[in-house]
């Protein structure tokens, strides 16, 4: 069995790779790594079966921007494994690998926690010129924290049954869930705040506004938006005095980053009123 | 654009070729360390990392090089394929700026980053995860319940090709075409002028995503007479999003540490989710 489990453990990191490494290329998908699993534990017939319920249940799960969904990958690989150790159907299967999918959630949660304390670190090592240590955070450690978030609780769950893992998400408590859910929304917060502190000024806000408030609205998705900002984007070109006929640029990006680390920039703005009263 | 690759040396060629290749593996590696609060950060570093290294290679261009690390740990998001052009295009830029400081604005090649990725975000997730995820799974699914092995070979053959195809010639493509465009806009002084336009694009696709990918709540009631949500949706939709969005850009404008921010985010979660504030 620990063959097996450690077997499984490595089917389970390839899965994960896929994401990590190999830009989702679908090779964790439920009916590949169903097919797989089966592959080593030699029923591949049963697999494709399992392999091909299960995928037609996670169909329309799908990772999209911040939200982590129930980790069907992660779930995939132990049901398959169960349904065909303890020769059980797909369905039974699978709601022995609900709790891990959603053990695999938290656990998902967690490490993209753990991710953003990487970013810090890899930050220090570029000021201290340390380049190659700063890039192994994303290369070596984010592979290795990522592949672990799979195999431990693979290997455990085939090595030990479903019961222990089933027993570990018993005990952690739910406060602790849904506060951990809770900074998982506040992070991309951040995220938009650090990105917004290098482009945003006074002047250039009322874009931001108009993005969000579209959205919150009427529920556009951001390719929406995209495109209206294109188009808006060009309305404004017609606006914007022609180039060519001073030296001077006509709003500069530079100003506009100054500003926004400063607090008063008088000069910048002075130079793009004068542009536009040129019209 | 292939006139200017037909009119290449075979050297040109040749390292032109080894930069697609470097796009096309960089690009599928992007998520290998996925967090929170910036998101594929150190993946895009580690994208654009071979050309700054090339670029700044000198002991004396020590600064130059951190400046340049720095810049591209900024937020970034985008479907792993798609974003090979964006990668490829910001080495273009990368390179025009390391020739000619003057010409462009380091800064704006993140609000180049960050007007691309939403749109190529939208199109690439809903063509990968989307159109070809389905029809490569379903005509899988299809096969594998029959028993047949080859209905997952076939659905990863055809998951791999598209994404291979996409992602080495988009990278291709960004980096040609920046190299062309590039020359045009910093010759007539286009270039603060489009930037500016770029980073309308940009603001109004971020103040989309606050909008849409962050999502918090509060659960405060009172009876059924108060419900705090519904009052505050009443005002505008998404308000508290957007206010945890400006607390966080407030804060980075005080200059307080982003290690503090970042244990307000996960500590002040969990406490602000366990007295029942927000969820």
């Amino acid at each position: 069995m620990f063959l097996k489990a450690l077997l499984i453990g490595i089917i389970s990191i390839i899965a994960m790779l896929d994401s990590r490494m190999l830009g989702r290329s679908n090779l964790e998908r439920p009916l590949i790594v169903s097919t797989l699993v089966a592959i080593v534990l030699g029923d591949v017939t049963k697999g494709l079966m399992v392999g091909a319920s299960l995928e037609l249940i996670s169909m329309g799960l799908v990772n999209v921007g911040a939200a982590v969904a129930t980790d069907m990958v992660l779930g995939s690989i132990i049901a398959t494994s169960f349904a065909i150790l303890s020769n059980t159907n797909a369905q039974t299967a699978l709601t022995v690998a609900i709790p891990i999918a959603v053990f695999g959630q938290l656990l998902g949660i967690v490490v993209r926690m753990a991710m953003s304390t990487l970013s810090h670190m890899a930050e220090a090592d570029i000021n201290k010129g340390k380049f190659n240590r700063a890039l192994s955070y994303h290369v070596v450690w984010g592979n290795v924290f990522y592949s672990l978030m799979y195999f431990v609780p693979t290997f455990l769950a085939i090595y030990f049954g479903t019961g222990v893992v089933d027993r570990i998400v018993k005990v952690i408590p739910t406060w602790l869930t849904n506060g951990l859910t809770l900074s998982s929304k506040i992070l991309p917060a951040f995220g938009f705040a650090l990105l917004m502190s290098t482009m945003l000024n006074k002047k250039n806000s009322v874009y931001l506004f108009l993005g969000f408030f579209i959205t919150a609205y009427a529920n556009l998705s951001v390719t929406a938006i995209a495109i209206f900002a294109v188009i808006l984007a060009l309305i404004v070109n017609e606006f914007l005095p022609k180039t060519g006929k001073s030296d001077k640029p006509v709003v500069s990006a530079a100003e506009a980053n100054v500003s926004s680390s400063t607090e008063s920039n008088d000069g910048g703005d002075d130079d793009d009123d004068d542009d536009l009263e040129e019209l | 654009m292939a006139d200017s690759i037909k009119s290449m040396t075979p050297a040109q060629k040749k390292d032109l070729r080894k930069k697609s290749w470097s796009f096309l593996w960089r690009s599928w590696a992007i998520q290998a360390s996925w967090n929170y609060e910036r998101q594929m950060n150190m993946g895009f570093l580690w994208g654009i990392a071979p050309t700054l290294n090339k670029l700044y290679s000198k002991p004396e261009d020590l600064e130059k090089k951190k400046a340049a690390y720095q810049r591209h740990m900024a937020f970034y998001n985008c479907t792993p394929q798609t974003s090979s052009f964006v990668l490829g295009l910001a080495a273009s830029m990368e390179e025009q700026y390391a020739k000619d400081p003057s010409s462009i604005d380091p800064e704006s090649i993140n609000a180049v980053k960050s007007s691309l990725m939403g749109p190529l975000s939208g199109v690439g997730d809903s063509f990968f995860q989307g159109t070809i995820r389905i029809l490569a799974f379903s005509l899988g699914i299809n096969l594998a319940r029959q028993g047949s092995i080859l209905g997952p070979i076939l659905a990863m053959i055809i998951s791999i090709i598209p994404s291979f195809a996409v992602t080495y010639w988009g990278g291709q493509f960004g980096y040609t075409a920046g190299k062309k465009y590039l020359k045009v806009l910093t010759g007539g002084g286009l270039m603060s002028r489009v930037m500016y336009l770029v980073n309308i694009v940009g603001l109004m696709v971020i103040g989309a995503m606050i909008a849409s990918m962050i999502g918090i709540t509060t659960p405060i009631k009172m009876g059924a007479a108060f419900n705090l949500q519904k009052t505050l949706d009443s005002i505008f939709p998404q308000m508290i999003p957007l206010a945890f969005t400006f607390l966080m850009y407030w804060m980075l404008r005080k200059k307080i540490n982003t290690g503090w921010i970042l244990l307000f985010c996960i500590g002040g979660g969990i406490l602000l989710s366990v007295l029942g504030i927000f969820k």
